[in-house]
């Protein structure tokens, strides 16, 4: 699907709406991105991480998210019993680690299946 | 880093009070950590030029502090659609063309600015301003009060599909309306014409009123308007849907109407009165005051006459060319 849309987007002719063009595109891109991020962070939080490792293995991904949507995510997936978290002392700086939570387990295997799905889904539409 | 704890201190001012050192000392610790992995790299510390982009990069505090908190909003989307449209209507038709009667009068009427000179003037536009303060105040607190009640709920969700409104056809005349107005037209003309109100003396009551030499040329003018307006209305009857020459010969009457009306009362219309028990002094005051007062009225005629062309006008736009 990535392949369609920046297919689509790179053989477009050059033409003075380029920018409007490249604006509405990368709104898109940061929606489809936004929707995908929960799983992300439940998926790599399989394994404990701090905040800052989290992003750097999500980045590694190809799924680069900045402080200011990370840490509100963690503490809203915290919230809803999703993760849990502790802070611990590491290199002589107090750092907080998250990890997912049994219900977290239950509800990302159920996450896993419907992307499965949806991801199914448009392939049968493209 | 005194950069660093300035940034955190103004961004934990807008944290929710019971979170604020929590998240402070994350958000601390992740751009250390970026600040560190930066140092490691280029084999210095940073300065504080080359740590502005990262604190950049991270939002202005505000931004960063706004997404800890609860999305908010003073009346939500289920209710926003109803205070737009009561907001939108109540400056379209009661605050604008307040407005514009006031701007009309300003410069048309001589008598208005002599009575409001210099400051005056604007203080003579105070009623519309509480009328804006009041009206946009006191809405927006009644739609900020039902969207946190359970108001919002029975708005949002009791509905019947069956219940809502038929779809209308702006350019569809009512039957009801053109023969109401008929029989209005016919019934006034049949009067008139009844009373002989063409002529300029008229006995009421042991009153003698003299109208001016224009009162006969008006009367038949008004004649052959409203036999234009009969004509109009039977012509809708048949084919009740404006048309573009329906609508402009709606706009033609109104226009001549208004017009009409205003060279009437600029022309000192009572010439005089006679009664018994009245002095021919008291008399002359009555008239003079009349005629005073309808010239002064006149303004109010052209201005009204003004908007009624504005919507003749819209609908001749809304008609188009082609129906």
């Amino acid at each position: 699907m990535w392949y369609t849309v920046y297919a689509i987007h790179y053989m477009s002719p050059s033409t003075s709406t380029d920018t409007q063009n490249d604006d509405r595109f990368e709104n898109l891109r940061q929606e489809l991105r936004r929707g995908s991020l929960p799983l992300a962070v439940l998926a790599a939080l399989r394994t404990e991480h701090y905040g800052y490792t989290l992003r750097k293995t999500l980045a590694d991904h190809g799924m680069a998210i900045d402080e200011g949507t990370l840490y509100p995510l963690l503490r809203r997936l915290e919230t809803q019993g999703l993760l849990v978290s502790q802070w611990r002392e590491e290199d002589k700086r107090n750092k907080r680690f998250y990890r997912l939570s049994p219900d977290g387990k239950l509800i990302l295997k159920q996450l896993l299946i419907e992307w499965k799905s949806i991801h199914e889904s448009l392939e049968d539409i493209f | 880093m005194a950069l660093v704890d300035r940034y955190l201190h103004a961004v934990k001012f807008w944290l929710p009070r019971n979170q604020k050192d929590d998240i402070i000392a994350e958000l601390s610790e992740d751009i250390r950590s970026q600040i560190e992995d930066q140092e490691a790299a280029i084999g210095h510390k940073l300065t504080d030029a080359e740590v502005e982009p990262i604190l950049k990069r991270c939002g202005s505090p505000m931004a960063v502090a706004g997404r800890y908190l609860p999305q908010q909003s003073l009346i939500g989307p289920a209710l926003f659609p109803i205070y737009s449209v009561i907001i939108r209507s109540l400056v379209l038709y009661f605050l604008l063309p307040w407005m514009l009667v006031w701007l009309g009068v300003t410069i048309f009427s001589p008598d208005f600015r002599a009575d409001h000179p210099g400051a005056a003037l604007f203080a003579s536009l105070k009623p519309w301003w509480l009328a804006c303060t009041y009206s946009l105040f006191f809405n927006t607190l009644i739609f900020a009060v039902l969207d946190r009640s359970q108001a919002r709920l029975h708005l949002v969700n009791d509905w019947n599909p069956s219940a809502l409104p038929a779809v209308r056809d702006r350019n569809v005349i009512s039957r009801g309306s053109t023969i109401f107005q008929l029989t209005v037209v016919v019934a006034t003309l049949a009067t008139w014409i009844q009373l002989d109100a063409f002529r300029s003396v008229f006995h009421i009551f042991g009153t003698t009123l003299t109208l001016s030499s224009r009162w006969p040329v008006f009367f038949w003018a008004l004649v052959v308007v409203s036999l234009a307006g009969i004509g109009l209305s039977c012509l809708t009857l048949s084919n009740p849907r404006w048309t573009r020459f329906t609508a402009s010969f709606r706009l033609g009457i109104d226009c001549y109407s208004f017009a009409l009306f205003y060279w009437l009362f600029r022309s000192n219309m009572l010439q005089s009165l006679s009664a018994s028990g009245l002095s021919f002094a008291d008399a002359a005051n009555f008239v003079r005051s009349f005629n005073q007062w309808t010239a002064s009225s006149a303004i109010w005629v052209l201005i009204i006459g003004a908007l009624v062309a504005f919507f003749d006008v819209r609908r001749i736009l809304r008609v188009g060319p082609t129906a």
